[in-house]
């Protein structure tokens, strides 16, 4: 069955033949002339101020988190849709109950204001 | 398609934890914090409940949905150790959480996922079980220690937990693997039969190695015991007390699931690695713990070596062993609480009462209380007729029955060594002045409760025939 | 060599190249972007094995989420790199020569002495209408329901968990509210009164 997957395997070598070949084609044939105000990281027009690493509020990790656990959640949906059929109501069910449990999660974060922001 | 549907009857204790656990999150959310008293009363209510569900099923071990889940004598008892010690804990925490400003539903739903976890953990009859089971309670570990957001300790040792806890998860994950390459079967029952009929047993050991790795990260065995002292340091005294008792009869019935149930006949592997665990464990627990000042450190060394002596019934590989083992950790768990209940009774809003001068005179203060704690430090450090001292003998009994006559006489040597640092904070009681008399504040149920802990383990050491007959019965 | 081997090789060796390349180049957003190279690689590895799915679950849920996260938290952390590496050369020969006793040690005994084909079976091949998300959903959500609905409850804890840990209330911040700020009606802010003249004594 792994032969489904030549038009794959072309499309990987073409596409990394394409960012190789184009990359580096500008590596040798461009003109390279750096200096330290070329290089310098700019910051419309003046010096930087501050190194462009900074502490961010917490507040986008918790948003991350959460999209990461419902992304999960969404991963155990797609094997359940293709055998629905098959697996009769004693599986629909462990999909319901499996929603279910991530539902009361869900409510948590709602009334506890996790989706709002300020 | 041929299915089956299981049998659920025998999971009704933990379906309804997890329903009683998202009852309480959903109550939590719209009581404010004046009502927080029905969280608790609903937290207390689950334990309650379970009790009665796990002590009320059938006498003979089931396994059912299709070899992941057992229930048998053993799990029985474990569960419902979990839960009257989660009971006490939860009792215990009330006010010192209300003084700290942390007393949040979140502890109790947390609390109650982490013995959803240890009751998965102690039944799971599959790898995979295992290992979910294990992360379940791990997580919510993790998340009560990290709880004291404002704590740099908590914070800091919340961190060290975290990822020591995930390299030992993915050392566990990873001797599962190699297991299942040499046996192909997740199910603990068939992976036994499995490794008996191998000849070639060396990729088999390999995985054991890993898997006893991530089982002693769990129990806090030397020499991967370095997160105990300070995460025990770091953490709320109820969190604390939370995870150095209840999950350590979690821990000790996943090292009978895998090491026993699944790998027994690998004995001859697994005993001499035991050996090594329990030596180291109980030398460095008992000579570093001289050296703490803090009771909470102090006292995670002390779990150290008494894990020690955990193993030591376990790796004879006997039965009679093993229940010396099961005594040993309902023991410590019982004295745990205790110990720790103390610490807490002591706190006050402002004052954490973790360091030996606090102890300073206790007889002055509150005789009765002194005498506690006395009972708990002498039951700890083996001194008849306390329990501790029976936990220890049958554990040595074992491991003179299974010709390791110099284990036991080293594990002798280590707890007399041991036991001065317990007798110390007798004497601190009993013979130096206190720093600031003041009277004790804590509640009356936790007075009665901490009291009925210790008068426990006075009666039970004058009569331990009772628990140890139900211990045998396990086996 | 058939055209399989080749693959194997070609994802293996990329595999552990990337993997080195986590824990040994400089920049820490290098690291987490080879991270992500080695989780691509090893899904190629997966589907080698006729694990389709977990291949794509693989790329979906850890290239395409957890690792934007990690690339989240590296690039906005305050890391110092210098302090990063304090030590680094005091602890190098210990760790060096564990890594080598270890690797040692992992050669002698997975090697194909003891864990080679000949010991243990290879996984079965299938025909071309096999479909592992099929294989997969017949017994994940029968079988295997109980471990699932525990992940459903791990998933449940990691949400409380996250929460409860970073959500934090500022009842002091000030914040507009433009919905509000366009719909104002001149009744909400002006009032009129009607008073006596005054008369100035």
């Amino acid at each position: 069955m792994l032969e489904h997957y030549l038009p794959v395997v072309i499309f990987l070598v073409v596409g990394l033949g394409v960012g190789v070949v184009m990359i580096s084609l500008g590596f040798v044939m461009g003109r390279r002339r750096p200096d330290a105000e070329k290089l310098s990281p700019y910051e419309c027009g003046f010096e930087a101020f501050e190194d462009s690493r900074m502490k961010f509020d917490v507040r986008y990790y918790l948003v991350a988190i959460l999209f990461i656990i419902f992304d999960l959640e969404i991963a155990f949906l797609f094997p359940w849709a293709v055998v629905l059929e098959d697996i009769g109501l004693f599986g629909f069910l462990a999909m319901v109950l499996f929603l279910g449990i991530l539902v009361i999660g869900f409510i948590y974060e709602w009334k506890k204001g996790a989706l709002e922001w300020e | 398609m041929n299915f089956a549907i299981p049998d659920m009857a025998p999971a009704l204790p933990e379906m309804f934890v997890l329903g009683m656990a998202c009852l309480v999150l959903l109550v939590d959310l719209f009581v404010s914090d004046r009502g927080r008293g029905a969280t608790y009363v609903l937290s207390q209510a689950t334990l309650v409940g379970a009790l009665f569900l796990t002590l009320g099923g059938t006498p003979e071990p089931v396994v059912t949905f299709s070899g992941t889940f057992v229930r048998d004598a053993l799990s029985d008892v474990l569960k419902a150790f979990i839960y009257g010690v989660v009971f006490f804990v939860f009792l215990y925490s009330r006010d010192y959480l209300r003084d700290r400003g942390i007393y949040r539903g979140e502890f109790f739903v947390l609390g109650l996922f982490g013995v959803l976890g240890m009751m998965i953990l102690v039944s799971a009859h599959s790898l995979l079980t295992v290992y979910l089971g294990l992360e379940l309670l791990s997580l919510s570990l993790y998340a009560m220690v990290a709880m004291q957001r404002d704590s740099v300790l908590a914070s800091e040792s919340a961190m060290k937990y975290f990822v020591l806890g995930a390299l030992a998860s993915g050392m566990l994950l990873y001797g599962m693997s190699m297991l299942y390459g040499v046996t192909g079967t997740l199910d603990i029952a068939e992976l036994s039969r499995a490794i008996a009929g191998v000849e070639d047993r060396t990729v088999a050991s390999f995985g054991l190695v890993f898997l006893i790795i991530g089982v002693a990260f769990k129990l806090g065995a030397v020499p991967f015991h370095m997160w105990v002292p300070d995460v025990y340091h770091g953490a709320a005294t109820s969190v604390t007390l939370y995870l150095g008792t209840a999950p350590k009869i979690a821990a000790f019935g996943m090292l009978m699931r895998l090491l026993v149930d699944g790998l027994g006949s690998m004995q001859a592997d697994w005993g001499p690695i035991l050996v090594i665990l329990a030596v180291l464990s109980m030398a460095i627990g008992n000579v570093v713990a001289i050296a703490q000042t803090n009771l909470k450190r102090m006292l995670a060394y002390s779990t150290i070596s008494h894990v020690g002596f955990l193993l030591l019934g376990v790796l004879t590989g006997t039965p009679d062993g093993y229940s010396a083992s099961l005594f040993y950790v309902l023991v410590y768990a019982v004295m745990g609480l205790g110990a720790f209940g103390m610490i807490l009774l002591l706190a006050r809003a402002g004052f954490e009462a973790d360091r030996l001068e606090d102890f300073k005179g206790l007889n002055e203060r509150s005789p009765w209380f002194a005498f506690m704690m006395l009972v708990v430090m002498f039951s700890m450090a083996g001194v008849p007729p306390f329990l501790g001292f029976w936990a220890k003998l049958y554990v040595l009994l074992e491991a003179v029955r299974a010709d390791l006559v110099w284990l036991a006489v080293a594990a002798v040597v280590f707890s007399v060594i041991g036991a001065f640092y317990y007798l110390r904070v007798v004497k601190l009681m009993y013979f130096d002045q206190p720093a600031e008399p003041v009277p004790l504040q804590a509640g009356a149920d936790m007075r009665v409760m901490l009291s009925a802990n210790a008068l426990v383990v006075l009666a039970l050491g004058i009569w331990p025939g009772s628990l140890f007959a139900l211990c045998e019965a396990v086996f | 060599m058939t055209a399989e081997q080749f693959f194997f090789y070609a994802f293996a060796a990329m595999t552990v190249a990337s993997a080195a390349m986590v824990i040994t180049v400089r920049n820490p957003v290098y690291a987490v972007l080879s991270l992500v190279l080695t989780f691509v690689a090893s899904a190629g590895l997966w589907l080698l094995l006729e694990a389709e799915f977990l291949a794509i679950a693989l790329v979906l849920v850890y290239v395409g989420a957890v690792m934007v996260l990690f690339l989240f938290v590296v690039m906005m952390l305050d890391i110092n790199l210098a302090r990063l590496k304090e030590g680094f050369i005091r602890y190098l020969p210990l760790g060096v020569a564990v890594a080598v006793a270890m690797a040692l040690m992992m050669a002698l005994v997975v090697g194909p002495e003891h864990f080679g084909l000949e010991r243990v079976p290879a996984p079965e091949r299938h025909g071309p209408e096999y479909s592992n998300t099929e294989a997969l959903g017949r017994v994940l959500y029968t079988v295997y329901v109980y471990p699932f609905e525990i992940a459903s409850v791990i998933l449940t804890v990691a949400i409380v968990a996250a929460i409860a840990l970073t959500l934090r209330r500022r009842p002091h911040t000030k914040y507009q509210n433009p919905d509000e700020q366009i719909a104002v009606r001149r009744e909400d802010r002006v009032r009129l009164v009607s008073m006596k003249p005054e008369r100035r004594e």
